[in-house]
């Protein structure tokens, strides 16, 4: 239990994948104008990561470390990530257009996502000073860091785009119009973040 | 589809080249990894010369801890740099009871330990302050021409904003050296290491007495630091039957303020007077090792110094018989005076 | 030679993979706080970039359009892996304080983009000198942030403390939000007007040939 929520508050809070580690930047940047559509994304960029890591993590601990071959695991995961993202798209478009529409547009850039590999990666590394003394890492806990992660993602990507959408009615200086202005916004954000790391 | 036409076709070509790109740049991995893989051993040596600050021989130490204060995780001698050791040293005493784990390489000289060269912080259980610990303070440990002293927050070895934390360092050092002091043959014994009731008990820097005119042991106790109270000095008395004859405060270790908070009965000693370990024990409800806290009767404003002088008088009244003179006592009181055979 | 100019000013200035094009954002915040790290990153890009460009143009022919982009990032991966190990054995300093961001130059959109708008159309020669350009632009433009950000946030360059004031939030990810936002405005803005004032001396010039002409 302690556990659980020692991994639920650092993945969504005081660890958050935008504010603190400033993983998946690129499509908080992006497709954060729309509040519709920076949820469409925080979902996709969600079940993405928990999809990954649920094949990633035992491949790599059951296959490439007992081979040997786990200086691949580049290659291994971003091929996988890729391919999971073909495969997903084409199921979705089969099985529900109406999801699809949503967002099969999200789908393909996800591929080029940092916060998916950053997942993945994460969870094959050091991960004590998150789980705690005495527990340590398996397929269970890996997939909740993916899926509370992805939520925090969602979270702030939520924040931002409501933010930017109540701006689109001020009127900015050339210069800073654009992504200065989502910068500035975003550096807001990541200070009100901070209170966080004084969870302990 | 004919197998002639398959190979002619645009998937065949499709794959074979992402096959081929696959299987090279498979191939120059495998090749590269096996030349450029850092082995443990390499690792090790890295992270090792990162904390000695140069390049370093080192052979690994079996450890053991010689001081109640810390506890000893890992310890190196240095072969190649005189002799000196670095010791990875958790200090207990932190905010909160929690510790601070720092790497110290302690400085050997002519087979005694002669001073600190370099303290880092590489890790602390609940100490939200470690961030105050500056380094100035770490290098003050270097700067003393120490030769086999201890640190306390007391002689003004700490770093402001981080009393506690600092606190943690300093016991983490002091087990160090202790530890050095012990790998070269040089242990000061502890003489109270297995008496009762030192849980809260400084027992390095306690001694006793006996006073012959009065036929008294005087017990010089320091006391640990406990929560927010930090060490006292208490003199305590106590006859040839165990009953605590005097109880003074020689320095109150009380946080500024509160010093007038704790008991009437602690600060006069008219608690401890008149009673011996038994009627100590009874009275507070402890068992035949350690007392609860809090102890019933002493919540006031300041109970954990008032904590702190229990355990110094319940210290005092359970080992008296260690300061009585040989004839009266001839196990104990040889043992004594020897200063201790037994070993930890 | 005007086309190897106009590459590499395109890659340094006009197309600025960092400030005009916006791309590359994670490593760029996860690390100006350093300008050591930053500087590392940079030109760990720059080299990737230039050997993937070199790679990706030489295969450009053999290499079908379908299975292109898979094959793009099986050569990228490949060369981050081996500069992961690379700097692992010789730069171990480095490669600690790049930590998770080396992995991730595999999606860094800079090199993938580059393949895809670049190196699959050019040669040999142009691919390299449009990765080192690129490199160079996102190398300079991390480079410069991170002294920035070093120097205000840590009172140090590249690790060698200068002066005991700082501004701790100019070294946490707020900052190096706040201190790319304004970067960004402050290049745009530059570059307006040398855009301007390059097209007002355009028009001069062409107004002064026109008058000589009626004359």
């Amino acid at each position: 239990m302690g556990t659980f929520i020692a991994i639920v508050l650092a993945a969504v809070l005081t660890n958050n994948f935008i504010t603190v580690k400033t993983y998946g930047v690129c499509p908080f940047l992006g497709v954060s104008k729309k509040t519709s559509s920076a949820v469409g994304m925080g979902i996709a960029v969600t079940v993405v990561m928990v999809l990954a890591t649920l094949v990633t993590y035992p491949i790599y601990t059951y296959v490439m470390v007992p081979l040997g071959i786990d200086f691949l695991e580049i290659i291994f995961f971003i091929f996988i990530i890729a391919s999971l993202v073909q495969m997903l798209e084409k199921i979705i478009q089969k099985l529900s257009p109406s999801l699809y529409g949503a967002m099969g547009i999200y789908l393909p850039l996800i591929t080029t996502n940092c916060a998916v590999l950053g997942v993945t990666e994460l969870v094959i590394g050091d991960m004590s000073s998150i789980l705690g003394a005495g527990a340590t890492m398996n397929i269970g806990w890996a997939v909740l860091y993916a899926l509370f992660a992805g939520l925090g993602f969602t979270l702030v990507m939520i924040i931002m785009s409501g933010m930017r959408e109540k701006l689109n009615y001020y009127k900015t200086p050339k210069a800073l119009a654009g992504f200065p202005t989502a910068m500035v916004t975003a550096c807001f954000i990541c200070m009100a973040f901070t209170v966080f790391s004084y969870i302990s | 589809m004919s197998a002639k036409q398959f190979f002619k076709s645009t998937v065949f070509k499709c794959l074979t080249t992402l096959l081929c790109v696959l299987l090279v740049c498979g191939i120059f991995l495998t090749v590269m990894n096996s030349l450029l893989s850092v082995s443990a051993e390499e690792r090790f040596d890295r992270a090792i010369n990162k904390i000695y600050g140069k390049s370093v021989q080192t052979v690994s130490v079996a450890v053991a801890d010689y001081n109640s204060n810390a506890t000893i995780n890992e310890a190196y001698k240095v072969t190649s740099d005189g002799g000196n050791y670095l010791v990875k040293s958790t200090g207990k005493g932190g905010f909160e009871g929690g510790t601070v784990t720092c790497w110290v390489v302690v400085v050997v000289k002519n087979g005694a330990v002669n001073g600190i060269q370099k303290v880092t912080i590489d890790s602390n259980v609940g100490q939200s302050y470690i961030s105050k610990v500056t380094q100035s303070f770490l290098n003050s440990f270097a700067n003393k021409p120490a030769k086999d002293t201890y640190f306390y927050t007391d002689d003004g070895y700490l770093s402001s904003g981080a009393t506690r934390s600092s606190n943690a360092i300093c016991n983490a050092v002091n087990g160090a050296i202790d530890f050095v002091n012990a790998q070269l043959g040089n242990v000061t014994e502890d003489i109270y290491a297995d008496c009762s009731y030192i849980a809260q008990i400084d027992t390095r820097n306690s001694s006793h007495e006996y006073d012959k005119d009065k036929g008294l042991v005087v017990f010089h106790v320091q006391t640990a630091t406990y929560g927010n109270a930090s060490k006292f000095s208490i003199d305590v008395s106590v006859d040839k039957d165990g009953v605590i004859q005097s109880f003074v405060i020689s320095k109150n270790g009380s946080t500024s303020g509160y010093e007038s908070s704790m008991a009437t009965g602690v600060l006069d000693g008219s608690v401890f007077v008149g009673k011996d370990i038994t009627a100590i024990v009874a009275m507070f409800n402890g068992s035949a090792t350690e007392l609860p806290y809090p102890p019933a009767g002493l919540v006031t404003g300041a109970t954990q110094s008032n904590y702190l002088c229990l355990n110094a008088a319940a210290f005092a009244a359970a080992n008296y018989k260690m300061g009585l003179p040989a004839d009266e006592e001839p196990d104990e009181g040889e043992n004594n005076e020897e200063g201790g055979n037994e070993n930890e | 030679m005007n086309k190897y100019k106009k590459i590499t000013l395109d890659g340094l200035l006009f197309q600025n993979p960092t400030f005009m094009l916006v791309l590359g954002t994670c490593p760029t915040l996860g690390l100006i706080s350093s300008a050591f790290s930053s500087m590392g990153m940079g030109l760990t890009v720059l080299v990737i970039l230039t050997l993937s460009n070199m790679i990706i143009s030489a295969l450009r022919k053999v290499i079908p359009n379908a299975v292109r982009i898979p094959c793009y990032i099986v050569i990228i991966a490949t060369l981050v892996t081996f500069a992961r190990m690379f700097l692992d054995k010789f730069v171990p300093d480095l490669y600690e304080s790049l930590g998770g961001f080396l992995a991730l130059i595999v999606v860094n959109c800079i090199i993938l983009g580059r393949a895809e708008a670049f190196a699959n159309k050019n040669g040999v020669l142009e691919s390299a000198v449009d990765g080192i350009a690129n490199g160079l632009g996102f190398t300079v433009a991390l480079t410069l942030m991170g002294v920035i950000c070093e120097f205000f946030g840590n009172g140090s360059l590249f690790g060698l403390q200068i002066m005991e004031f700082k501004i701790g939030m100019l070294a946490t990810p707020a900052g190096a939000f706040l201190i790319y936002g304004i970067s960004i405005a402050v290049f745009v803005y530059i570059m307006d007007n040398f855009e301007r004032a390059r097209r007002v001396k355009a028009n001069k010039l062409a107004r002064e040939n026109l008058l000589k002409e009626a004359a």
